[in-house]
């Protein structure tokens, strides 16, 4: 996952490995808990285990807890419950000055009256380290991530971009235990965010550091992550590879968070070895747990586990687009489908995590689907075409427990 | 259109323009103009004496005195205020217990604030009255009379306070009184303001500084101390202005407006000694037009000294 992506600045590029950290520290949070003055309990119970140098992403819908999870680990917010570990202290209740982390927030937070040099210079200026050495890292670091020139300028002097490689470069210069990271991408535009999203998973491959990374952005999460960590409700919901995240989502809402566009969902039954819904049998995948089932279910299939309709056997299901989206190579195509919509807390929760205008693309009772298509398929709006269902790419999900059923 | 726009501006401005030229303007112009008369204030003759009156003035020894007691409280006063109010400021917003995660100030700091804000809803009068009761020299004094009831004092030998010449540092004890109550008074105020203004600094920021290592007091000295710098400047201005009045306290308080014996004189009480106990009018507006140039150098000084620089955060 950590491949190069286009738009690398190509300074971070050319810097030989710097220093690797095979004695990098691990993070253990165990039953860790927030409950709020006024009793909102912003984090349940959380066990989370963050191996020496690994890109952890916390990522969920905002309000699920996983910015104050980092406070946590920082030292910014008192833990309710619960241990944090780093490496083998328990540091749980130790002061944030203590605990050798560095945090990039996601306004930066720079000190406005400083210069570049002396913003990056101050953590290591606070721990008492000598003006030489102190000089020599700063130097070293600016030039990791070009900030060279800009070394004398102050912080309103600067682009959006070249602020978050300072405040990227104040975590980096001390060499902390641990990197954490509050969303630091958001405040860019796209296109610079994805530059830079390129730019930290080299960092993170050179450095070796540890990084906890908190976003919205599933997106983000996937590309950057070696783990993705999904919150909702200040409850951890799975922790896993981001491949193995859209694979095998543990359960309905993990499902509609992960992957873009979301996975479609539709209500439909299951029996003599087939689901059936919109007047469509397709047979349940080799092995499946639910082949001798007779039961309800909330059935997922992604954008992608479609394909046209060809002789490869797989059932079809003839839809005529409301909508086509031109990507380019891939177009996405919104059907309406003629089965009951799926309308849990927990696909709401997911959908209203993205855009609510997803939410109002919702009809009021029937499913929608979005599917993606080749761009080369000739697809136009209101011309029905026939779509083939990957019966291998089914999710079966419990209706009331939102559940994974495998 | 514009015309009419014009016209109807004018009509608004037109009398607080004439009171503003009536009631202010001239009576500056007024007062100039009497400085180089030796007008005694009663009389239709006003003797042109050119600058008699200010060649008088640097010779007076009287005003050289209240010159250098206007100095000292042009210094004492925003030094010590400023350096308390940013100290409370800082213990009310960032001092909270070190033991716990995060940045909050010490526990029930909002009724501390009022508490300190509270002086500055008393008008000077009342402020006056407390302060003469709690500097009584007998032992009906509530300083007084708590310490002989000690036994700390003699009854024969009572703090004098504001009637107390002796020097201190070289200044006279009764400055140190009235800047005692110049900064009860001023205090609470200018804590507010920078408080209001240390909140107006994200919290991010001080949490950055505590991540780097910081102390709270290296954070405050390294990181707040300089985004308030436009504020405690603005204090600095304000607290200028009223050391160098510091009429009021002079009057309310001191033995015969300005002593004992002259020690506590000050600008203001001879600009008032000489114009209406003296009647000396002219001299008098010499005074207060010397005065008028030494703040308006002060504040060119001041203007020349800050440099403004927007802080974007």
């Amino acid at each position: 996952m950590n491949a190069p992506l286009p738009g690398t600045r190509p300074q971070a590029a050319n810097i030989p490995l710097q220093r690797a950290r095979p004695e990098a520290t691990g993070i253990r949070l165990e039953q860790v808990s927030k409950r709020f003055r006024g009793g909102v309990l912003a984090v349940d119970r959380v066990d989370l285990d963050v191996r020496p140098g690994e890109f952890v992403v916390l990522v969920g819908p905002s309000g699920c807890g996983k910015s104050t999870l980092l406070r946590m680990i920082a030292g910014l917010e008192a833990v309710s419950g619960g241990r944090i570990w780093l490496g083998d202290q328990d540091v749980t209740s130790r002061l944030p000055q203590e605990r050798d982390v560095a945090m990039v927030f996601q306004s930066y937070a720079l000190y406005p009256r400083m210069t570049v040099r002396r913003n990056l210079g101050f953590g290591l200026r606070m721990r008492h380290t000598g003006r030489p050495e102190r000089n020599r890292r700063v130097a070293e670091v600016a030039e990791v991530l070009g900030l060279e020139h800009l070394l004398d300028r102050r912080p309103a002097a600067l682009s959006g971009g070249q602020r978050q490689r300072v405040a990227m470069g104040r975590a980096i210069v001390r060499e902390p235990k641990a990197f954490l990271m509050d969303e630091p991408l958001s405040n860019l535009d796209a296109k610079l965010r994805v530059s830079m999203r390129a730019q930290l998973s080299r960092l993170h491959q050179r450095l070796g550091t540890t990084t906890v990374y908190v976003t919205h952005d599933q997106v983000e999460a996937m590309t950057l992550g070696q783990r993705v960590a999904v919150l909702r409700d200040g409850v951890l919901q799975q922790c896993d590879t981001p491949q193995h995240l859209f694979r095998h989502p543990v359960n309905l809402f993990v499902a509609a968070f992960i992957g873009s566009p979301s996975m479609n969902f539709v209500a439909a039954s299951v029996s003599g070895g087939a689901a059936h819904f919109a007047d469509l049998r397709v047979p349940l995948p080799a092995g499946s747990s639910l082949a001798t089932a007779d039961r309800q279910v909330i059935l997922g299939i992604r954008p992608t586990g479609f394909g046209v309709a060809e002789s490869n056997g797989w059932p079809t299901l003839r839809a005529v687009p409301d909508v086509v989206e031109e990507l380019g190579d891939e177009r996405n195509l919104i059907i309406d489908i003629n089965a009951p919509r799926v309308d849990t807390d927990a696909t709401r929760a997911a959908v209203a995590a993205r855009t609510a205008d997803d939410a109002l693309l919702l009809p009021e009772e029937k499913a929608r689907f979005t599917v993606r298509v080749p761009g080369d398929h000739p697809v136009s709006i209101g011309e029905p075409l026939d779509l083939a269902v990957n019966p291998e790419r089914l999710y079966f999900f419990d209706p009331e427990t939102g559940q994974t059923l495998r | 259109m514009r015309h009419g726009r014009a016209r109807f501006i004018t009509g608004f401005l037109a009398l607080p323009v004439v009171l503003y030229l009536y009631y202010v303007v001239a009576p500056f112009g007024q007062s100039v103009y009497f400085s180089f008369t030796s007008w005694r204030g009663f009389s239709d003759e006003k003797p042109f004496v050119g600058l008699d009156n200010y060649v008088r003035l640097f010779r007076d020894e009287l005003v050289r005195k209240a010159f250098w007691h206007n100095v000292f409280f042009l210094v004492a006063v925003p030094v010590s205020t400023i350096a308390l109010a940013l100290f409370l400021a800082f213990l009310l917003n960032v001092g909270g217990q070190g033991n716990r995660a995060g940045i909050r100030g010490v526990r029930g700091s909002s009724v501390y604030k009022v508490i300190f804000f509270f002086p500055q809803l008393l008008s000077l009068v009342l402020v006056a009255i407390l302060w003469q009761a709690l500097y009584r020299g007998d032992d009906q004094g509530l300083i007084n009379g708590l310490l002989m009831k000690l036994h700390v004092i003699s009854r024969d030998e009572p703090l004098k306070f504001v009637s107390d010449p002796t020097p201190f540092l070289g200044v006279p004890a009764v400055l140190w009184w009235l800047l005692l109550i110049a900064i009860w008074g001023g205090t609470g105020f200018y804590m507010v303001l920078f408080s209001a203004a240390m909140q107006s600094i994200p919290r991010d920021i001080y949490e950055a500084a505590l991540l780097d290592g910081a102390s709270r007091v290296a954070s405050f000295v390294r990181v707040t101390l300089p985004l308030l710098r436009d504020t405690v400047s603005v204090a600095w201005v304000y607290l200028g202005f009223i050391a160098l009045d510091f009429y009021a306290l002079v009057f309310v308080m001191t033995p015969s407006q300005g002593g004992p014996n002259h020690a506590s004189e000050i600008f203001a009480s001879q600009i008032n000694f000489n114009a209406f106990n003296s009647g000396r009018y002219g001299y008098a507006c010499a005074l207060a037009v010397a005065l008028t140039i030494f703040a308006l150098l002060l504040a060119a000084l001041q203007l020349r000294v800050i440099r403004r620089d927007r802080i974007e955060f």
